[in-house]
């Protein structure tokens, strides 16, 4: 019978290995959905001679299809790292209000381009909260992106955040298509996606909210939603003022 | 004000992808030289003085970091855009600590943002 130290050395083995793998087939799909993106841009562009309307459209759906792949390769590389851990977290102090109106900031073209309206709500804190940056940067940023992809034509989204003691909590509520009830036991699964954001959106990889839930266990806080189907959904982040 | 172009060495091993950037680079008023390995890289750099490098990482000889690191021992001002698929934090470090001025995910970017990146660093 082997001994757990030779389980153990063959299991880190097997990991490293399953990461290296994931690591090099990224790469190459990187690469070839480089290529494609800046022939279709120089396509678009009129580089290579003009296009009917008919091409452009065609196009122009390649494209975003090719860019929601880039988005899709770059998840699982992020989720490689998570699980290999060789992301390290570096915590520093830092001004969370400010922190989560930039991010919103940054969806302000997104949101007018699918007619859903943007609001900030953030109360002042009463001082800084230790996170990293980047990743608490990336929760913010998925759960927005999401209330902002499975919303209503005309649909809001709005960002709020408070105080609770030693605790803040962070909101993003949309107006969007919400979670069916048997669903909602599975949200944070890895590779999950409901039937109505498959509809919805066809290309996913379910990985978002998986990789939220850990960068929030990281900070020791906890993450939970209400939601109605057909109605909207809130997404609720706890974190400590201090880790 | 001289009117000689700039000249921009390109170093990437795919060659669809280098003659992409070959076309884009030199449309935009650069002399290009392309490199498709760290040996025809070196044997550039040794005959001719650049005034930007793009480099790609992971070449079929030595890697860009060894080109990295050669330039930095050898106290060169040429300034580098690594232009990449790896996105590993540590890659991104080392690239950086090794002296280059950008790091930038291929798949990030399009070519004309590269321009603007090499606009701005040479």
């Amino acid at each position: 019978m082997k001994d757990l130290e030779q389980e153990n050395k063959e299991l880190k083995e097997a990991l490293e290995f399953k990461s290296d793998l994931i690591s090099m087939t990224a790469h190459q799909l990187r690469t070839s959905m480089s290529a494609t993106k800046w022939v279709l841009k120089m396509l678009l562009d009129g580089d290579l001679g003009p296009l009917t309307e008919e091409q452009k459209i065609f196009i122009k759906k390649t494209e975003d299809n090719n860019e929601k792949m880039i988005t899709f390769v770059s998840e699982m590389i992020d989720i490689n790292k998570e699980e290999s851990r060789e992301i390290r977290y570096t915590f520093g102090k830092y001004n969370l209000k400010e922190l989560v109106c930039n991010t919103v900031g940054e969806f302000r073209g997104e949101a007018a381009k699918k007619n859903v309206s943007l609001k900030c709500h953030c109360e002042e804190f009463s001082r800084p909260v230790e996170v990293d940056r980047e990743k608490i940067q990336t929760v913010i940023q998925g759960l927005v992106e999401n209330a902002i992809k499975y919303n209503k034509e005309g649909g809001s989204v709005t960002l709020s955040s408070k105080e609770d003691g030693d605790f803040v909590i962070i909101s993003v509520e949309d107006t969007g298509i919400g979670i069916a009830e048997k669903e909602k036991e599975k949200i944070f699964d890895k590779f999950f996606r409901t039937d109505s954001a498959k509809k919805h959106e066809s290309i996913g990889s379910g990985l978002g909210l998986f990789v939220i839930q850990r960068i929030i266990e990281r900070h020791n806080g906890e993450i939970w939603f209400d939601s109605k189907e057909g109605v909207g959904t809130t997404f609720n982040v706890k974190i400590p003022f201090n880790q | 004000m001289s009117d000689k172009k700039q000249n921009i060495l390109i170093v990437e091993d795919d060659t669809f992808l280098q003659g992409l950037m070959a076309n884009k680079v030199n449309s935009n008023g650069f002399e290009i030289t392309t490199a498709s390995n760290g040996e025809e890289a070196m044997t550039a750099l040794a005959k001719t003085k650049f005034d930007g490098i793009l480099l790609d990482l992971m070449l079929p000889d030595i890697s860009g970091f060894d080109i990295l690191e050669n330039l930095k021992s050898d106290g060169s001002k040429i300034p580098v855009i690594v232009f990449s698929n790896l996105s590993d934090d540590k890659d991104i470090k080392k690239a950086m600590s090794l002296g280059a001025k950008e790091y930038l995910i291929k798949s990030n970017f399009t070519l004309e943002e590269l321009i603007e990146k090499l606009k701005k660093v040479i």
